[in-house]
């Protein structure tokens, strides 16, 4: 087992530094997690989470967007944001070597930005664009219409909001949702790779010492819309999008069990899913099950695509195994289940970006960081027991739906 | 890293590159054989019979091949291009002999009929996945009008229609003529047991009987077609652009990755600052595509359908500009450090040297250990790069256009 050294730093301005030290590594890899998320908003504001994004690579701490790129671009960075529900996750991968002057300009792009009235535009039509470009991306428009209808509101808010809220989004009002958004309380600044600890720190310390924010107000939750949508479209396949409640992450007890299930469900190509869907009858390319948790809900998600006079008995096959799971799972299932995702986890902890990953995702739900020890033993303790019980508390029922494509099914067999 | 290559009595050669301090191994079985290789009644041949792999063989159900795979952990799977197809599997470093044997079975399919007929339906459903994704149908199209002709424009995926036809028995000859161990490499890399694996290569495929193959090399027809597809269906406009680049066997081809990099990665790049920034279109990248014998550059973007004229002519002048005037070194500089350094992230991970060691062997016969690849592309000079764009000529190309708006 590979000895981890993982360091944890708060700093008066809330912000907190994780860093798990790799050295047998050469690359560094960053995930800074702001508060910003889609969640956060509104109605009036759909999209400004994503437009702001955007926006801060469009200059900061005094060089333009181009400058900004081109310096990050020469220090061989490798840069990708996400909006999520709750937080902006930028994530940065490059070698050690770069990694204090990517951390230099991080700070600029989070204390510094420009934000300027010329350059909101541009970032506002990228993302008019994309909504647009949903039109042509049938699984992907399927998929958030899901999370929209699954997830207490505003958890499930689109990352890409709506046309009209685009359209009325002003360069001012944008600024100050950033202004109060990109905030150091809550955020958590993640590193993994090769570091020296105390010179890491120390580094953090100067470049982000001067970000000053407040405590953002508690999400208010609404009860999730639910139920069922299907939209017509002329296209080739059927998206079929469904999901049912699960264990949050923070519910061990019944984590790791639902875990295990949705790998007899959906784990590599022995899974039920696709034994049934797909080996046995031939009804789709693609199908599967993940499980998604944040803090305040989680639920396991099902996709199946498939040519619409298949689509009713793929429906029918799939629920039909959701709800078999709830009688449990066999002693093979879970030996398989087990080493499934116990090799996953190290394998994915080859790659220094996922490790800083899982840092913020472990800070932010669980309040600790996890060593691979107590996951692997976690996964370990699980019985068949376990499992069934974590099955009856959360079965395959009320099932919420999303379907698009040129006919609607029957989804009796959803409730 | 320490690179090993054996030979076994029938061909088959078995190379590996060890990282001891990994924590997982990868190995795939690299054929040297896609849609090019296929002769006009088997179109999509290559890639029904990698999924074919997966059902079975004399000691195994297709059941019992996708159990023993999850049995052991693994991050596995296939894929198949024009010109290859590679089958692969992850592991941890004590599941190494029960992965060879399982892969290596797995390479002497069975090609049952009853398997054969439910897989033909899944194919079926992959093709009709992919008519619902604009940017695959526009590959797909560039590659078609660009090689017209030429087996580089077979459609991976093959049509409808040619896989309805695709019976059992050409499955087979297919087979026959292209899995010889002469034409398969198997790769290694990560932390793994060079001894034993030859040992169990050697196990799993030493009975395999050599065949004579060879593939056929034609010039590219190198056209310059403008294509316009309407699908009213369609809210966006997607336009793409085809033209020449050179080979993966060229020394040049370092610098034309380069030239890819400068004019359209999706960070900081030519088309990045003259479209995507100031929101002209939503996307464009520039990719350069090396092959056996021949080379692309391809360029592909997504637009408002109003504007698609516009951005088409930016480009156009992106690319003269760049042939006339060059490039400057700050540029040349960004674009190495990027590639660098994902290479090297890449090269943490066994799934990513595996790719690259089994490619470079696939294409050229030789290994080049990570450092001395890094080495090779930070040497090429400015004038390289331009020297690439100008003696391919970025403007030579065919374009297509797919979208609500006819273009041409």
């Amino acid at each position: 087992m590979i000895k981890e050294k993982f360091f944890v730093q708060e700093f008066e301005n809330g912000l907190t530094l994780l860093a798990e030290q790799l050295d047998y590594v050469v690359s560094a890899a960053v995930v800074l997690a702001v508060p910003a998320g889609c969640s956060r908003d509104g109605d009036k504001l759909a999209g400004a989470s994503t437009v702001m994004t955007e926006w801060l690579f469009r200059g900061a701490g005094g060089r333009n967007s181009r400058q900004l790129n081109d310096a990050l671009d020469s220090l061989g960075c490798h840069r990708e944001e996400g909006v999520r529900s709750l937080f902006v996750h930028f994530q940065a991968s490059q070698t050690h070597q770069s990694l204090d002057p990517v951390l230099a300009i991080y700070g600029d792009i989070l204390a510094r930005p420009e934000l300027a009235d010329k350059t909101f535009d541009p970032c506002r039509n990228l993302v008019a664009q994309e909504l647009a470009g949903l039109e042509d991306d049938p699984s992907r428009k399927c998929n958030l219409c899901l999370r929209e209808r699954f997830y207490p509101r505003p958890l499930g808010a689109s990352v890409l909001g709506s046309e009209e809220s685009l359209k009325a989004m002003t360069s001012q009002v944008l600024r100050a949702h950033a202004k109060t958004h990109l905030t150091p309380r809550g955020s958590m600044l993640a590193v993994a790779g090769r570091f020296e600890w105390p010179a890491l720190r120390d580094h953090v310390a100067e470049v982000f010492g001067g970000w000053r924010g407040g405590p953002l107000d508690e999400l208010t939750l609404a009860a999730a819309q639910r139920g069922v949508c299907q939209e017509s479209k002329a296209t080739s396949q059927v998206q079929i999008c469904l999901a049912y409640d699960a264990p949050r992450p923070q519910e061990e007890k019944l984590y790791y069990p639902m875990r295990v299930a949705e790998m007899a469900l959906s784990g590599g190509m022995s899974g039920r899913l696709f034994s049934e869907v797909r080996e046995k009858r031939g009804l789709v390319y693609s199908v599967g099950a993940r499980y998604h948790g944040m803090k305040a809900a989680a639920g396991m998600f099902v996709y199946a695509g498939t040519t619409p006079e298949k689509a009713q008995q793929t429906l029918d096959v799939t629920v039909g195994e959701l709800k078999r799971l709830g009688e449990g799972i066999d002693e093979d299932e879970l030996v398989r289940a087990k080493t499934q995702l116990k090799s996953a986890l190290i394998m994915q902890g080859e790659s220094t970006a996922a490790r800083a990953n899982g840092l913020v995702g472990d800070w932010h739900l669980l309040g600790r960081l996890r060593g691979l020890e107590e996951v692997s033993s976690a996964i370990d303790a699980v019985t068949r027991q376990d499992v069934l019980e974590c099955l009856a508390a959360y079965p395959a029922r009320n099932i919420t739906g999303c379907f698009l494509g040129p006919q609607a099914l029957d989804t009796a067999a959803l409730e | 890293m320490e690179f090993k290559l054996h030979q076994l009595d029938n061909g088959l050669t078995v190379i590996a590159e060890l990282a001891p301090a990994a924590a997982s191994m990868a190995v795939g079985f690299f054929a040297r054989t896609g849609s090019r290789d296929e002769t006009d009644d088997v179109h999509g041949v290559s890639h029904f019979l990698e999924h074919m792999v997966f059902k079975g063989t004399q000691r195994r159900t297709a059941a019992d091949v996708n159990r023993e795979f999850d049995d052991l952990g693994a991050a596995y799977n296939a894929f198949t291009s024009e010109e290859a197809t590679v089958y692969y599997g992850a592991v941890l470093p004590e599941f190494q002999a029960r992965l060879v044997d399982l892969l290596g079975d797995i390479l002497r399919p069975s090609l049952r009929q009853e398997d054969f007929d439910v897989e033909k339906q899944v194919i079926l459903e992959e093709i009709a996945l992919y008519e619902d994704r604009p940017d695959f149908r526009l590959y797909e199209q560039l590659m078609l009008e660009y090689f017209n002709g030429h087996p580089l424009g077979h459609r991976v995926l093959g049509t409808v229609e040619s896989i309805r036809n695709l019976s059992r028995q050409s499955m087979l000859e297919y087979f026959r003529r292209r899995y010889s161990p002469t034409n398969l490499i198997v790769v290694a890399a990560g932390n793994l047991d060079w001894d034993a694996l030859v040992g169990q290569v050697t196990a799993a495929c030493a009975g395999w009987e050599p065949v004579q193959t060879q593939r056929q090399y034609l010039d590219a027809p190198r056209r310059q077609e403008q294509r316009s597809i309407v699908d009213d269906k369609l809210v966006r406009q997607q336009v793409g652009l085809i033209g020449a680049g050179p080979s993966a066997q060229s020394p040049q081809r370092y610098a034309a990755r380069l030239l890819g990099a400068i004019l359209g990665d999706d960070t900081g790049s030519r088309l990045y600052y003259a479209l995507v920034e100031p929101a002209i279109v939503e996307d464009v990248s520039v990719t350069y595509d090396p092959m056996d014998g021949l080379g692309a550059m391809l360029t592909m973007l997504t637009v408002d359908p109003e504007r698609a004229g516009e951005a088409m002519e930016i480009v156009q002048r992106e690319f003269g500009k760049l042939m006339a005037e060059g490039i400057t070194a700050p540029e040349l500089s960004a674009a190495k450090n990027k590639i660098a350094s994902a290479s090297v992230l890449r090269g943490e991970l066994p799934m990513g040297r595996l790719s690259a060691v089994g490619f470079d062997w696939l294409y050229r016969h030789s290994y080049t250990p990570l450092a001395e690849q890094i080495e090779e592309m930070m040497a090429v000079r400015a004038e390289d790069v331009l020297e690439v764009a100008r003696h391919f000529n970025l403007n030579e190309a065919t374009i297509v256009s797919l979208g609500p708006k006819g273009m041409f």
